[in-house]
C-alpha cells in the first residue's frame, strides 16, 4: 500500500471516533462552563480563596473587597477563624433575616487554601475540581454529591436577603457534574 | 421558654425568631449587652453561650443551645474577672458603650491564647467596634489581664 493510500484509510477509519470525541469534548466543555458560573459566583467564590481574608463581593458590596473585621482563615489553618472571632462569633445556623445581617447555615467555614476559586481562570478551577490533592481527596462523583448534599454549599442558593443567589440549584448544578463527567470531564484550554 | 444565663435558669416568653439581644434586655432585664448595630458588625452585643462568643443582637433566641454568660456573670461573688480588674487597672472605657462586648471578647481571647501578641488581639478583636477609640487601651488591659492570669493560675 502506498503512504498515501494508508493514509487515506487510517482517516477513514478514524474520523468518526474522532467527530465523537470532539463532540463530547464540546458537550462536556458546555456543561462544565454551567457549572463554572456557579463555582465562579460570589456566593461560592467568596469563601474559596488561596489567601487568609474571605471576600464581600458581589452585586450589592459595590466592588470585591476583603471581608470587614480582620476575619481570617485562622491560624490554625481551620478555616473557622481565630480565638475570639471565629466565624460562628456572627454566623449562625440561618441567615439573619435583617439586609446586611449575617447570612447563616451550618458549619460556616472557609474552603481550604488549595480549594481557590476566587479570581482564578475557568481553567485553573477546573483542574483543581479533577485534582484530588486539592478536591478534599474525593472523586469527581463525591464532588458532585458534596455539591448536591453539602448544606454550606446549598446555601449559595439561599444566601439571605440582598445576595444574589448563585445561578440555578445544587441539584441542576449536581446534574451537569454528573453530565460533564460523562462525557469524559473535560477542562477549557487542555 | 428556659434559658440559662449567668448560672441562673430564667423563664422567658419569647418568640424564638427574637434575637437574644432583646430577650436578655428587655424580657430578662440584664442590661450589660449593648445594642449597636443589630446585624453583628460592631460587637456593643457580644455574649458567651458556652464559653464562646456570639453576637446577641443576630442570634436568635430559640437558636441558642447552651449556657449564657454576659458580663453581669463574669464575677465570682465579689470579685472581678482579671479581665475586668485589668480593665480597670488601665482604665480603658471612655463612654463606655462599647465596653461589655470588648471585655466579653477578651475573655473568650484569653480562654484560647495565654499570651495573645498583638496580632492575636487584633484578630480577635477587630469587629468589636469604638467609637471612642480606646484600643490602644484595650490592647494593654488584655496584655496586663494575661499576665494577671498567669499570676493567680485562673
Ligand atoms: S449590636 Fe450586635 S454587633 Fe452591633
Ligand atoms: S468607649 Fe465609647 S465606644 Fe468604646
Amino acid at each position: 500500500m502506498s503512504r498515501l493510500a494508508m493514509i487515506v484509510v487510517l482517516a477513514a477509519i478514524s474520523a468518526p471516533a474522532l467527530v465523537s470525541i470532539g463532540a463530547a469534548r464540546a458537550d462536556g466543555l458546555s456543561e462544565w462552563a454551567t457549572i463554572h458560573k456557579v463555582f465562579s459566583h460570589p456566593r461560592c467564590a467568596n469563601c474559596h480563596v488561596e489567601d487568609e481574608r474571605p471576600r464581600w463581593s458581589g452585586d450589592h458590596y459595590g466592588g470585591a473587597g476583603m471581608h470587614g473585621f480582620n476575619i481570617k482563615r485562622g491560624t490554625d489553618g481551620s478555616g473557622f477563624g481565630n480565638p475570639g472571632q471565629r466565624c460562628a462569633v456572627c454566623h449562625f445556623e440561618a441567615n439573619s433575616g435583617k439586609p446586611h445581617g449575617p447570612p447563616g447555615a451550618e458549619n460556616w467555614h472557609l474552603a481550604p487554601a488549595e480549594m481557590a476559586w476566587f479570581g482564578q481562570s475557568s481553567a485553573l478551577i477546573c483542574a483543581q475540581i479533577k485534582d484530588p490533592e486539592r478536591n478534599g481527596d474525593r472523586t469527581l462523583e463525591e464532588v458532585a454529591d458534596h455539591v448536591r448534599s453539602d448544606p454550606l454549599v446549598a446555601w449559595g442558593w439561599n444566601p439571605g436577603p440582598g445576595r444574589q443567589p448563585a445561578p440555578g440549584s445544587a441539584e441542576e448544578t449536581y446534574r451537569a457534574l454528573l453530565r460533564w463527567i460523562s462525557f469524559g470531564a473535560p477542562c477549557p484550554g487542555t | 421558654m428556659r434559658l440559662t444565663v449567668n448560672n441562673q435558669p430564667i423563664e422567658i416568653d419569647a418568640d424564638p425568631d427574637m434575637p437574644l439581644l432583646w430577650a436578655l434586655r428587655d424580657l430578662a432585664g440584664i442590661k450589660g449587652p449593648k445594642f449597636g448595630c443589630g446585624i453583628a458588625a460592631c460587637g456593643a452585643c457580644t455574649v458567651l453561650v458556652d464559653g464562646a462568643p456570639v453576637r446577641s443582637c443576630s442570634l436568635p433566641v430559640g437558636a441558642v443551645d447552651g449556657d449564657v454568660t454576659t458580663i453581669e456573670g463574669l464575677p465570682e461573688g465579689n470579685t472581678l474577672h482579671v479581665v475586668q480588674q485589668a480593665w480597670l487597672e488601665m482604665q480603658v472605657p471612655q463612654c463606655g458603650y462599647c465596653q461589655a462586648g470588648q471585655i466579653m471578647s477578651a475573655v473568650a481571647l484569653l480562654e484560647e491564647v495565654d499570651e495573645p501578641s498583638d496580632a492575636d488581639i487584633d484578630d480577635a478583636m477587630s469587629g468589636n467596634l469604638c467609637r471612642c477609640g480606646t484600643y490602644p487601651k484595650i490592647r494593654a488591659a488584655i496584655k496586663q489581664a494575661a499576665e494577671l492570669k498567669t499570676k493567680l493560675g485562673a
